[in-house]
């Protein structure tokens, strides 16, 4: 679960709702396919359109996959002091979220945590400075 | 569910810069005694692009009314699991949700304010034809090809980029330099700079489309008026898209040193039955910028495109 924008879809209309993310995330990903992931930061791309934090998962099989994971533009991160540092390679992150639609192994981080329960990034609880 | 929504409350008083009585603040000047636009400006607004219908022709809220409807507006919804809306990741948890970025107040019921109902104009029976036949192909078409989809997936315009130059749901904020025969605006979202020549040079060829049309812009005392010819017929509101022959007028006028009235009319007799104005404020920010960089990083159009194969494979 996480925050919806609402203002988006009233200005541009005519588009696809979607789109606001930059892309149609419905279309890369599936909502019958959601699940919750407990892995290790690999690497972390703070980049746009869309941020990707990369981590090792280790699989019910005990293989170890590498995924990667889709989050928002980071240009209000970077506003607020807040760089791929803040997430260290090594981290250990909970994600639940929705996989791809090609089945590959990457998903949309609806909720990113780390593992003892701290929000990555903002998550609702530090506010900007500005 | 969250704190959030108080959070985004606290911040608001914090951030957003009321507007009352600033009209009376000396504003800076560059060295030839123009107004100064250089800074930062974010273009955030809670202001919807159309006024919703229930308001008819009320073009503005008192601010009692206004503080009300801004409340609603930032409030976080809080999206369910096993829905469409949850396939993304939270807005404010990269700090993009309006309720956390500097805003300007605006009284208006709407960025549209002529038509007086607040809302488009309608499109002429050839335009809505297009915009018919436009959405039947997309809907057929659109993952064909990276070439189909649509310009902002394509990191080439976003509404940011305008002209008019209309926020959106997040990156409304904006650069500009000011030479004392140039002004640019660097938009936040997307790589180009929208570089506008106030030197009274020839306009180029109508033959040229640019993807932000060509403007040109001269003073109307202290008001930059910036007029633009010169589109592709792509762009616009993408569906439907101004034509080759619309010509967009902006008027910018520095209020105080905080705020930006930003002033717009489109003119497209071939798309719309009349023509549409709009207004809202920028609210001076601070820096830097990120740079967009959008196509190094624009993994999401390959995503799309490998997951409308895997679904051609599963559908012979």
């Amino acid at each position: 679960m996480h925050s919806r924008l609402l203002i988006a879809t009233l200005v541009l209309g005519l588009l696809p709702a979607a789109s606001q993310a930059h892309h149609a995330f419905a279309s890369s990903f599936d909502v019958n396919l959601p699940l919750e992931l407990h892995g290790t930061v690999t690497r972390v791309e703070l980049i746009n359109p869309h941020s990707w934090i990369h981590i090792d998962v280790v699989n019910d099989e005990g293989v170890t996959e590498s995924w990667r994971i889709e989050g928002g533009s980071p240009n209000a991160l970077f506003r607020n002091g807040i760089t791929k540092n803040s997430i260290p390679v090594g981290s250990e992150l909970i994600i639940t979220g929705y996989g791809a639609r090609d089945g590959t192994l990457r998903a949309v981080g609806a909720n990113i945590t780390f593992a003892d329960g701290r929000p990555v990034f903002f998550g609702g609880t530090k506010a900007p400075e500005e | 569910m969250t704190s959030f929504t108080v959070r985004a409350a606290g911040l608001a008083l914090v951030l957003v810069s009321l507007h009352a009585g600033a009209q009376d603040e000396a504003i800076p000047r560059t060295g030839n005694g123009k107004p100064d636009f250089q800074g930062y400006w974010s273009m955030t607004t809670v202001t919807p692009f159309e006024r919703p219908v229930s308001l008819g022709d009320k073009a503005f809220f008192t601010p009692e009314e206004f503080a009300a409807f801004e409340a609603e507006r930032l409030e976080v919804e809080e999206t369910v699991q096993g829905t469409q809306a949850d396939v993304h990741y939270g807005f404010d948890d990269y700090g993009l949700h309006p309720s956390q970025n500097v805003r300007a107040t605006n009284l208006r019921t709407s960025i549209i304010y002529e038509p007086a109902n607040g809302r488009l104009p309608d499109m002429t029976p050839e335009a809505a034809a297009m915009r018919a036949e436009k959405q039947a192909w997309y809907a057929e078409h659109a993952t064909d090809s990276a070439k189909n989809r649509m310009l902002q997936e394509r990191c080439i315009v976003w509404p940011h980029n305008g002209p008019p130059m209309l926020p959106t749901g997040y990156n409304n904020n904006a650069k500009v330099i000011q030479t004392a025969d140039h002004l640019v605006f660097m938009q936040e979202m997307m790589q180009d700079p929208r570089i506008i020549p106030l030197d009274g040079r020839d306009p180029v060829a109508a033959s040229i489309g640019q993807w932000y049309g060509h403007s040109v812009g001269q003073w109307d005392g202290d008001t930059l008026v910036v007029t633009t010819t010169n589109f592709t017929g792509l762009t616009g509101r993408q569906i439907p898209t101004f034509s080759t022959d619309a010509v967009v007028t902006e008027r910018f006028t520095l209020e105080s040193p905080e705020t930006i009235l930003y002033q717009f009319t489109v003119e497209d007799p071939a798309t719309f039955v009349s023509h549409w104005s709009g207004e809202f404020r920028m609210q001076k920010t601070t820096g830097p910028m990120f740079e967009y960089a959008c196509h190094e990083g624009n993994y999401g159009i390959v995503d799309v495109l490998s997951a409308a194969r895997a679904a051609e494979q599963e559908t012979p």
